[in-house]
């Protein structure tokens, strides 16, 4: 299956262009802190430090991947293969999703987490609506700066209402689709159910606009500067 | 194979190409040559299928270009004129993995590999290739589907004569398997050599089809021109289809004093200007 064959290519880049290696460093560093850490802070620690790194990684990484498939001229070649732009969107989110699920599992067993299926779904979830949301700027986008300047806003919307529901979790801010990916992660979910669902809407709609930003980046393939 | 009827397309209120018709036979090498900004790279992404907001109609392989599925690519093989691989893999993990996006998987790797000259630089990452290098391992991933129709953008372009010359004659070796080609362009000399057919594309339109004989036997007469010794060196000239009317070069032929004689006809890039007013090179 071509999905398949795709995902292992995206698996195999990211592993040759050192994401996997970053990874391992970064979850040594953050086993590193939690160990470091009062017992008593551990289970917000944790929940953050999922959150804000290998839940959210797809927002830092999706503009250097595809600004090097960009500046390597890839994208050229996929636009004229039988790849459907759907399926270059789904091999991104699953293939960055594997990591994040994995470094998750890590922190969430060293921080001694009682719900690591439910942090394990909640992590998966988020990762591809961060990971979506990066495409979705990477496809408009032909240098990091303007990256940067393009995801920044996604920072303080994806970023600020689910640390201060974390820590402040009012009933208003419970409908908030990401505030439940946060109440997932630290275990204070009210409505599992619910919280999964407003996820789930939020990806399928991030889906249908990454695959027509996707499509229109085929469409209109020029160089870049890295 | 290619069927182009009244095709017109535009970016913006101003129409680039215009009312465009032309017919492409299977098994035919076809050219597109014209000035950077002339319409052959919006001309390549309506035919494969990139730009579906055309007017008129383009039939490529009996498929309507608009209204293409994914499988349409399974016959296309298009060889741009930059690498398009991923730099950090080595080149037989590129052509695997291109390879397996496509359903019809008939060549074997290490084979067409051996046809080009770099088993031995299989396993060496791209980044690690020359240019010349790269342009053959980039034509080899147009052809690892197999496909019947091939788009080549420039693909001399940069080459050293050997490896220009490798090119050709891996172009040419797919003319004989009878698959149709379309070759973009500014080497007059290449389309010369290659094209069974040339259309010279300016401002989205095009201003003559022929064959690069006919193009050149029509617009330009070939000419003989001699040196002789009278005093000093001394060049004369005259039209082929005129000779036995230059009394000069017939009383040199009978006293053997020609140093030198040869005919010269126009090339294709003298009739490119002549046709379009406008230069290539």
């Amino acid at each position: 299956m071509r999905i398949i064959k795709l995902i292992l290519g995206d698996i195999h880049f990211q592993f040759k262009y050192g994401f996997y290696f970053i990874y391992i460093l970064f979850s040594a560093l953050y086993v590193f802190l939690l160990f470091i850490f009062p017992e008593t802070w551990r289970e917000k620690a944790v929940s953050i430090m999922i959150y804000s790194d290998p839940a959210a990684m797809g927002l830092f990484f999706m503009g250097a991947i595809v600004l090097l498939e960009k500046s390597q001229r890839v994208l050229n070649a996929l636009a004229v293969s039988p790849v459907k732009a759907i399926e270059y969107v789904i091999a991104k989110t699953i293939s960055l999703m594997l990591i994040s699920v994995l470094v998750s599992l890590v922190l969430a067993f060293v921080a001694g987490l009682r719900n690591i299926p439910e942090v394990l779904l909640a992590t998966a979830l988020t990762s591809m609506i961060f990971t979506l949301l990066g495409l979705i700027a990477a496809t408009k986008i032909n240098s990091l700066n303007q990256y940067i300047i393009m995801t920044a806003p996604l920072e303080l919307i994806c970023f600020i209402p689910p640390a201060i529901y974390l820590f402040v979790p009012s009933v208003i801010m419970q409908w908030y689709p990401l505030n439940g990916s946060m109440a997932l992660i630290s275990n204070s979910s009210r409505n599992p159910l619910r919280d999964i669902t407003m996820l789930l809407i939020v990806i399928i709609c991030l889906f249908m606009i990454a695959q027509r930003a996707t499509m229109k980046m085929w469409k209109s393939l020029g160089g870049v500067k890295l | 194979m290619l069927t182009v009827k009244n095709l017109s397309f535009s970016y913006s209120k101003k129409p680039f190409i215009t009312c465009m018709n032309f017919h492409v036979e299977r098994g035919e090498i076809f050219g597109f040559l014209g000035p950077s900004g002339a319409g052959k790279t919006t001309l390549q992404k309506i035919l494969t299928g990139l730009i579906t907001t055309y007017d008129g109609s383009v039939k490529l392989d009996g498929i309507e270009c608009k209204e293409h599925d994914n499988h349409f690519y399974e016959n296309i093989g298009v060889d741009f004129e930059y690498s398009t691989m991923y730099e950090k893999l080595t080149a037989r993990q590129n052509l695997e993995f291109f390879s397996s996006l496509y359903a019809k998987q008939t060549v074997k790797i290490d084979e067409i590999l051996a046809d080009i000259g770099l088993q031995n630089d299989a396993d060496k990452k791209v980044s690690d290739y020359s240019k010349g290098m790269k342009s053959r391992l980039n034509f080899l991933k147009a052809l690892l589907h197999d496909p019947n129709i091939l788009f080549l953008d420039e693909p001399t372009s940069g080459l050293d004569p050997a490896n220009s010359q490798l090119m050709k004659d891996m172009i040419l070796q797919q003319k004989a398997k009878g698959k149709t080609i379309f070759l973009t362009t500014h080497n007059m000399a290449d389309a010369t050599e290659l094209c069974d057919r040339v259309a010279f594309i300016v401002n989205g339109g095009i201003k003559a089809l022929d064959s690069p004989h006919n193009l050149i036997m029509r617009k330009g007469a070939a000419k003989v021109l001699y040196t002789y010794y009278d005093k000093h060196e001394r060049l004369g000239e005259c039209l082929l289809s005129q000779i036995s009317e230059d009394n000069v070069l017939a009383n040199l032929m009978k006293e053997n004093r020609i140093l030198s004689i040869h005919s010269s006809e126009p090339t294709l890039n003298d009739i490119f200007i002549e046709v379009t007013g406008r230069t290539l090179q």
